[in-house]
């Protein structure tokens, strides 16, 4: 099973819990510390949006500084983008994060940058 | 050296079958260095055509009948090697490809091709050629017949992708092709693998794949985003990962070709009876719900 790119042992089938997928993200070291703010570009059917995410005490900034800091490109593969939405949905709850995971869910292209 | 793993694609006609699965074992093949031979199992001989930058290669059975029988069939006669990045001097992974082919259009079995196929290149040494990391097998639509049931029946593919959609047709082609994965399980030690979602970019695409992926018992192993630069390569006779490399659309095949070869999901699917699967459409809104007053009434008489 992967989730955020993470390999998960079959024998945790198929369901794997959340604080399995938070430890992960903990045991990758990723520093959060010097970035206080992830800037998307979204685009689709030609209409372009940026974006800029600050809630720095949440999940959802935790994966995506990840995110940047492991992913090759500035490209966000959809699979991994749907997975931190459906996993921030249930570990964040504030308003801001809560409109991010609804333009995440989107079928938009993104691009992300951390700054 | 690694053990031969034998892995299939399945899924509806028209799903995008052949293009993803050969976008994926190239990005196996180009960032991974993996050596693969593509046994096509569908009468339409398509499942290899980017891989050699050509139309159609000429099938097995198509050779055979120019020979006479397929006794008098060479290995490479029917055995190509790739066009460009995926030829064997390839400082990545090389690939291989054949076609089964079938009849005319309306005579004979098709399924008969894939049978035949596979004993040749059984026969024939391919499957111990030095090097080789995988077979893949791309098959025809749903297992309709014991013939496309071949290489999951006998034990040579042990597994199982299946390339779906969130369209209701899609989803049930992959439920009967759990079900026919499920009749075999047992004897021959097939499993299913996961679900990849070529996707249509229809509303709650993700989430109905990924519900039918856990009903089933396994995982949505990759979503695959709609890009017209499939198109484009396509129209070269070239994947995505030989036409641009660096594209996105290259990285959404590179990271799914990663899961493939670190996946050690491979389960005995749990097919849905129908009133769970029309269910589980219904709820992600694929289907309003028919009042069963409504049922056979046109727009004008409601």
């Amino acid at each position: 099973m992967f989730i955020l790119g993470f390999h998960f042992p079959a024998d945790m089938g198929n369901t794997v819990p959340d604080a399995a997928v938070v430890a992960k993200l903990d045991e990758s070291g990723i520093d959060t510390s010097g970035i206080n703010e992830i800037k998307m570009v979204t685009e689709y059917h030609g209409q372009k949006e940026e974006l800029s995410y600050t809630k720095k005490d949440t999940f959802m900034f935790k994966a995506l500084v990840h995110y940047v800091k492991t992913a090759e490109t500035d490209y966000m593969i959809y699979t991994n983008r749907y997975q931190i939405s459906e996993l921030s949905k249930r570990l964040d709850s504030d308003d801001e994060t809560m409109a991010l995971c609804k333009k995440f869910d989107s079928m938009a292209h993104f691009k992300i940058t951390a700054a | 050296m690694a053990a031969l793993r034998q892995i299939a694609f399945y899924g509806k006609g028209g799903i995008g079958k052949s293009t993803t699965s050969q976008n994926t074992l190239a990005s196996m093949a180009y960032y991974f260095d993996k050596n693969i031979m593509i046994v096509g199992c569908d009468p339409k001989a398509d499942s290899t055509r980017l891989i050699l930058h050509e139309k159609a290669q000429n099938t097995i059975l198509q050779l055979a009948a120019e020979m006479g029988t397929v006794e008098d069939l060479e290995l490479e006669d029917a055995l190509k090697p790739g066009a460009g990045i995926f030829a064997p001097d390839s400082p990545h992974g090389w690939i291989n490809c054949t076609e089964s082919g079938g009849p005319e259009p309306g005579v004979g079995c098709a399924g008969r091709g894939v049978i035949t196929a596979i004993n040749f290149l059984e026969e024939e040494g391919a499957y111990e050629e030095e090097g080789l990391d995988f077979v893949s097998y791309d098959v025809l639509g749903d297992v309709v017949c014991g013939g496309f049931a071949m290489p999951i029946r006998e034990g040579k593919a042990q597994e199982i992708y299946i390339v779906m959609s969130g369209e209701m047709m899609a989803m049930y082609a992959a439920n009967n092709i759990s079900k026919g994965i499920l009749k075999y399980a047992n004897t021959g030690g097939v499993r299913l693998a996961g679900l990849i979602c070529n996707a249509r970019m229809t509303d709650f695409e993700y989430d109905l794949a990924w519900a039918l992926a856990r009903d089933l018992g396994t995982q949505m192993i990759h979503f695959v985003p709609r890009n017209n630069i499939v198109q484009r390569a396509e129209i070269r006779r070239m994947t995505v990962v030989e036409y641009s490399p660096k594209a996105d659309q290259a990285l959404e095949y590179k990271e799914l070709a990663r899961k493939i070869i670190h996946n050690d999901m491979k389960i005995i699917p749990t097919p849905l009876e129908m009133d769970d699967l029309e269910a589980l459409i219904m709820k992600y809104g694929l289907e309003e719900e028919a009042d069963e007053d409504n049922i056979g009434k046109t727009e004008a008489e409601l």
